[in-house]
């Protein structure tokens, strides 16, 4: 029997791969606090992947889709001048989240499958999940080493990264384009509402250990795993949903981080 | 001359359509170092954004070192005031500076070693060598300024814009960037800087320029830092003091 053939082994690739990749992205998402805009993401992926998977096609498309739909929606309203960005991505964030679960009633037969899009079902993952999962990992990694340079210096300073020439406005497409790939890549390992805590919760556990960017993406990387892993055999071990268990594993690593970084002196 | 580092004539500049600052007219060769002055909201960093070709040109002509403001961006360094960066990101003084660098290495070139070689200099000229890999949230406010100005001054630029170089900056942080804007223009850099601090502007600026929604001024210190401009200038925010000192108030 080859290895790939066990569910549970399918599962272990997942976690990992799917974990180191929340890790990545998690870190832009915390720095330039886009905690709640994923938020948004992720719940106006959820329709996405319903009408993917009522019309057939790959969940990824129908994902990036509705997430492509509400980026521009919220980059579009909060360019209007007094208007709240924040209402305008919470307005967005719960129309989502409406409208995915009124597709998910008009299908019979469907509120199975409901849980699956909402916390993810790990142990179903495919061989084909699995290849897509490995090629965003490898394509984000490449996106974000690449404009490291001009991610940095428009999150870290936006009127002199535009005095320089950086085009501010592009950049902040591709992060959030990166960013929407990766929710809905996460989506079979945690689920599109659960995705949100294994993309920040890892990050912003780093972000307390470290002032360095390179050890806080490292160290994302490494909690993003472990949640995973965890969360997997905390799940197969006490008989628990594993999208629940991982985000919840990651909850925990973003405490226990926060408690021992209050214990000693903090970090330069 | 012809190769001025900056030439306003008859302009207005604001933001979506709306003028925020008007009657701009003044000329900026290189070397020379112009004050922008003015109480708070008088569009003084409206005048330097639009120079970045940030803030938009509603009326006239403006040139930076020959171009338009949009063909000459990147050519000009800026100095924002220091609390603008986010001092939670996690960048190292050195890795700040570094960004200055940026538009020479190319966004994905690896840093050749007379990049580090360059961002070391610049900050050893800022008197802050020894604090290269410390946090930029760590540093003082004056620290902070003096890392942005390295960050400006390693990309060589011949025009400098300092957004209120010396808001919450200490004496020796103050004296320290004083003496690197002298050093700069003295090698034919023209300077342009904001700020609301009037013996600043005296000490430093060959030019003044008075501003409040409009240039009400343009001159040596000698001339326009006077009782007659200023009030001009101020308006109700002047004020005449004991011995016929003219007050400015700051709401």
């Amino acid at each position: 029997m080859n290895w790939w053939d066990d569910a549970l082994h399918r599962a272990t690739a997942e976690v990992v791969l799917a974990g180191a990749l929340a890790g990545l992205i998690g870190v832009h998402v915390v720095l330039r606090r886009l905690s709640f805009f994923t938020m948004a993401l992720t719940h106006a992926t959820f329709p996405g992947v319903v009408v993917a998977s009522i019309i057939g096609v790959p969940l990824l498309v129908g994902g990036v889709a509705a997430g492509a739909v509400v980026a521009l929606g919220v980059a579009a309203l909060s360019r209007r001048r007094g208007q709240d960005a924040a209402a305008a991505t919470g307005v967005l964030l719960s129309a989502g989240f409406a409208l995915g679960t009124a597709l998910v009633a008009t299908q019979s037969g469907f509120s199975r499958d409901l849980s699956a899009f909402l916390v993810g079902s790990v142990l179903t993952v495919d061989g084909p999940d699995l290849v897509a999962t490995a090629a965003v990992l490898g394509v984000v990694a490449i996106v974000l080493a690449w404009c490291s340079r001009p991610l940095l210096f428009t999150g870290f300073d936006r009127g002199a990264a535009a005095a320089a020439g950086v085009s501010t406005g592009v950049w902040d497409v591709v992060l959030l384009f990166t960013v929407q790939l990766v929710v809905v890549t996460v989506v079979p390992a945690v689920g599109t509402i659960l995705a949100l805590s294994l993309i920040v919760a890892p990050a912003a556990a780093a972000r307390l250990w470290s002032g360095r960017l390179s050890v806080i993406t490292g160290l994302a990387v490494v909690f993003g795993v472990t949640s995973g892993l965890g969360g997997l055999y905390a799940s197969a071990r006490w008989n628990v949903a594993a999208g629940a268990s991982i985000a919840l594993l990651a909850t925990g690593v973003l405490l226990v981080s926060w408690v021992l970084t209050r214990l000693r002196p903090p970090v330069r | 001359m012809g190769d001025a580092a900056l030439r306003y004539a008859g302009v207005s500049v604001g933001y979506h359509g709306r003028p925020v600052l008007t009657h701009v007219d003044l000329e900026l060769r290189a070397g020379q170092r112009l004050a922008l002055v003015g109480p708070n909201g008088a569009g003084k960093s409206t005048l330097i954004r639009s120079v970045l070709g940030l803030a938009q040109v509603l009326d006239g002509a403006v040139t930076v070192l020959g171009r338009s403001p949009a063909a000459a961006r990147g050519l000009a360094g800026y100095v924002p005031q220091n609390d603008v960066p986010d001092a939670g990101f996690p960048v190292s003084a050195r890795q700040v500076v570094l960004m200055g660098r940026y538009r020479r290495i190319g966004w994905w070139r690896p840093t050749r070693p007379a990049d580090r070689r360059a961002v070391a200099e610049a900050l050893d000229r800022v008197g802050l060598a020894d604090r290269a890999g410390h946090r930029f949230g760590t540093l003082s406010g004056g620290q902070r300024q003096r890392v942005l100005l390295a960050r400006a001054i390693v990309a060589e630029p011949r025009l400098l814009l300092l957004d209120e170089p010396f808001n919450g900056v200490d004496a020796v942080s103050q004296e320290a960037i004083v003496r690197v804007l002298r050093d700069l223009t003295g090698a034919g850099t023209a300077l342009v800087l904001s700020t609301h601090d009037l013996t600043v502007a005296r000490e430093l600026a060959d030019l003044v320029c008075l501003l409040n929604g409009r240039q009400w001024a343009v001159g040596p210190p000698a001339e326009t830092l006077t009782a007659e401009p200023l009030r001009r200038a101020y308006g109700g925010q002047a004020i005449d003091g004991p011995g016929g000192r003219l007050v400015l108030i700051e709401p």
